[in-house]
């Protein structure tokens, strides 16, 4: 294990991890504020409880796959995860499509509650769990996706989840402390940051899956990153001045 | 049944955020390998079709839906 893989594996599973438990904790915030902690606590553990069993269920299937498969296709589906992040990411900091903004989706996620609070009574605990147990499981399976992606093929994954549960534990900290939707964290530029770690992930497993050498091996990837930072910035002025010209 | 619906939809939006990126970056990486398996070049060359097919399809991908002002 290298530090030019292993720095960047950490880091892309730490801030992924850092945006996607914002999301899911904003949520489980807004449970716990309409129906208490109880039903949010059990939503959530059961979403852990889900995610847990698909790591282990996902990690040793894993090692019976070749390396240059496991490589290839992880290198493929990192780069489609990757790229989509950073396109979307490039389009919102061009601001084509608006930020994504904890306090909206508290108000409507506890809006949401409210509505069936007044219509059904007697669900509603059950309700309120399965709401928390949607944001853990869907905002985890990206966390999960990603720490087994830049993990597997380099035997990183123990580093890689290291670094997602140190992002829990920070979100779960700061959420203890502010007791509110954790909206100042800057969600658009870690996304941007984590699409271009995954982007560059993408083409350094591929191409080592198609049986590519690259030169200067792992510093490639910082190559790569470099180059896919470019790529954003530039894809995101031309399209800020191409709305520009549009609006005109 | 909803829950188990909406980790699907998840799991496809994962990777299919845009269906023409997907399948340009799919082709990229199909001709690279095609590259790499049927021809004499070295394989660096099949690297740097996707290192450089994949930038420039980010590009024209960001710049597409800006034209169209959709995400």
């Amino acid at each position: 294990m290298t530090w030019s893989v292993a720095t960047p594996a950490v880091m892309a599973a730490f801030l992924a991890a850092l945006v996607e438990v914002v999301e899911a904790f904003t949520i489980v915030l807004a449970v716990a504020t309409l129906r208490g902690w109880r039903s949010a606590a059990l939503g959530t553990i059961a979403g852990l409880a889900v995610l847990a069993g698909i790591v282990l269920l996902l990690g040793p299937l894993l090692n019976r796959i070749p390396l240059h498969s496991l490589q290839l296709a992880i290198g493929i589906l990192l780069l489609l995860f990757g790229m989509g992040w950073l396109r979307k990411a490039s389009l919102r900091a061009a601001g084509i499509i608006p930020l994504h903004d904890e306090d909206a989706i508290f108000a409507a996620e506890a809006a949401h509650l409210g509505q069936h609070r007044r219509r059904q009574q007697t669900n509603l605990d059950w309700m309120a769990a399965i709401t928390a147990l949607k944001a853990v499981l869907l905002e985890g399976l990206e966390v999960v996706f990603i720490v087994i992606a830049v993990g597997a093929g380099r035997g990183l994954l123990m580093p890689a989840s290291l670094g997602a549960l140190a992002a829990c534990a920070l979100v779960l900290a700061a959420g203890a402390i502010l007791h509110r939707p954790l909206s100042r964290v800057p969600e658009n530029t870690l996304k941007f940051g984590v699409g271009v770690m995954l982007s560059a992930f993408g083409v350094f497993w591929t191409g080592e899956g198609l049986g590519v050498t690259w030169p200067g091996q792992d510093l490639a990837l910082l190559l790569f990153a470099a180059l896919f930072l470019a790529a954003g910035l530039v894809g995101s002025a031309l399209a800020r001045r191409m709305s520009v010209e549009i609006a005109r | 049944m909803t829950v188990l619906k909406d980790v699907v939809a998840e799991l496809i939006g994962m990777f299919v955020a845009e269906k023409r990126l997907t399948i340009a970056v799919l082709s990229v990486v199909t001709m690279a390998g095609c590259l790499i398996d049927f021809t004499d070049l070295d394989p660096l060359v099949g690297g740097t079709v996707v290192l450089f097919g994949c930038l420039t399809l980010l590009i024209e991908s960001v710049c597409r839906s800006a034209k169209a002002g959709t995400s």
